[in-house]
C-alpha cells in the first residue's frame, strides 16, 4: 500500500504546526472566538472580563476560550498544511517526518508549564 | 441531555481506551513476546486494522467532550472552584490541551498506519500511537476524577 504524497505532507505539517500554534495561542491568549455558554453568544476574538469592580461577574457569564485557541491553531495549521501539500516533491530538503511527534511532545510539556499556575492556588 | 451525552462520551472513551491500548502494546511488543502468555495474546492484534476505529472514536469522543464542555463550564467548574479543587481543574485544563493536540495528530497517525511508505520505519507510528494512548488515558482518568470528585473527594 502506498501513500498519497500530498496528503502525507499535509497531515504531517498540519499536526506539527497545530501543536506549535496551539501553545502560542494559549500563551498569548489568541482565541479566534470566545464562547459565553450561559448567555448563548459567541464573540470574535479574545474577551476577558474587564469588570475589575466586581470580578465575581465572571461567575455569571463564564467564558470558554478553548474553542478559540483550537480554531486559531487549526486555521494556521490548515494554511501551512496546504502549502506543504502543494510543494512539489523534492523541491525542499526539509523533512517534517520526525518532527510530527517530537514537536507535539514538546508542546504538551509547554502546556504543562502554562498550566502550572493552577497547581499553585 | 448533559447526563445522556456524558454517558455516551464515557462509553466511547472506554472503547477508545481498549483499542488504543491494544494497538500501543502491539506496536511496542512486536518482538520478543511469548505468544502463549496473556500479554502476548493481548498484543497479538492486527494493529493497522484498529487505526480507522481509533480515528473515529477519538474524533467522536472529542466532539462529545466539546459539547459537554459547555455544561461543564457553566454548571460544574464554578462548583469545583468554590470547593477549591484547583488541582483537578489544572489536570482538566491539561486534558483539554492534550485532546486538541491529539486531534490534530490524527491525520498523520492515520497515514502512518493505513498509507505507510514502502520500507517506512515504524518508529514514527509507534511514537504517535504512544502519544495518543497517553492522551486518551490522561483524558479518561482526569475526566473520571472531575466527574466524581464532589462525591468521593469532598
Amino acid at each position: 500500500m502506498t501513500s498519497s504524497a500530498p496528503f502525507r505532507r499535509f497531515s504531517f505539517a498540519f499536526g506539527t504546526t497545530f501543536a506549535v500554534l496551539y501553545v502560542v495561542a494559549l500563551a498569548k491568549d489568541l482565541a479566534l472566538i470566545t464562547v459565553f455558554p450561559s448567555l448563548g453568544i459567541i464573540l470574535a476574538g479574545t474577551h476577558r472580563s474587564r469588570d475589575v469592580a466586581d470580578p465575581a461577574m465572571g461567575f455569571l457569564a463564564p467564558a470558554i476560550y478553548w474553542y478559540g485557541w483550537t480554531t486559531t491553531a487549526a486555521l494556521g495549521a490548515l494554511v501551512v498544511g496546504l502549502v506543504a501539500a502543494s510543494i512539489p516533491k523534492g523541491s525542499t530538503r526539509y523533512n517534517w517526518e520526525g518532527m510530527v511527534w517530537i514537536i507535539p511532545a514538546l508542546s504538551m510539556i509547554a502546556c504543562v508549564y502554562l498550566t502550572l499556575p493552577w497547581f499553585r492556588l | 441531555m448533559a447526563t445522556a451525552l456524558l454517558i455516551v462520551h464515557g462509553l466511547v472513551a472506554v472503547a477508545l481506551l481498549g483499542a488504543i491500548t491494544h494497538q500501543t502494546l502491539a506496536a511496542w511488543g512486536a518482538a520478543g513476546a511469548r505468544p502463549a502468555s496473556f500479554l502476548g495474546r493481548f498484543r497479538s492484534v492486527p494493529s493497522a486494522s484498529f487505526a480507522n476505529a481509533i480515528v473515529f472514536l477519538y474524533a467522536a469522543s472529542t466532539l462529545l467532550g466539546g459539547i459537554i464542555y459547555l455544561y461543564f463550564r457553566v454548571d460544574v467548574r464554578p462548583e469545583l472552584e468554590r470547593a477549591s479543587h484547583w488541582h483537578v481543574l489544572g489536570f482538566f485544563e491539561l486534558k483539554e490541551h492534550f485532546a486538541a493536540i491529539g486531534l490534530a495528530l490524527l491525520p498523520a497517525y492515520w497515514v502512518c498506519w493505513r498509507r505507510p511508505l514502502a520500507n517506512e520505519p515504524t518508529q514514527i507510528r509507534t511514537a504517535l500511537t504512544s502519544m495518543l494512548a497517553f492522551i486518551v488515558w490522561w483524558g479518561f482518568l482526569t475526566g473520571h476524577v472531575a466527574n466524581n470528585i464532589m462525591g468521593f473527594g469532598s
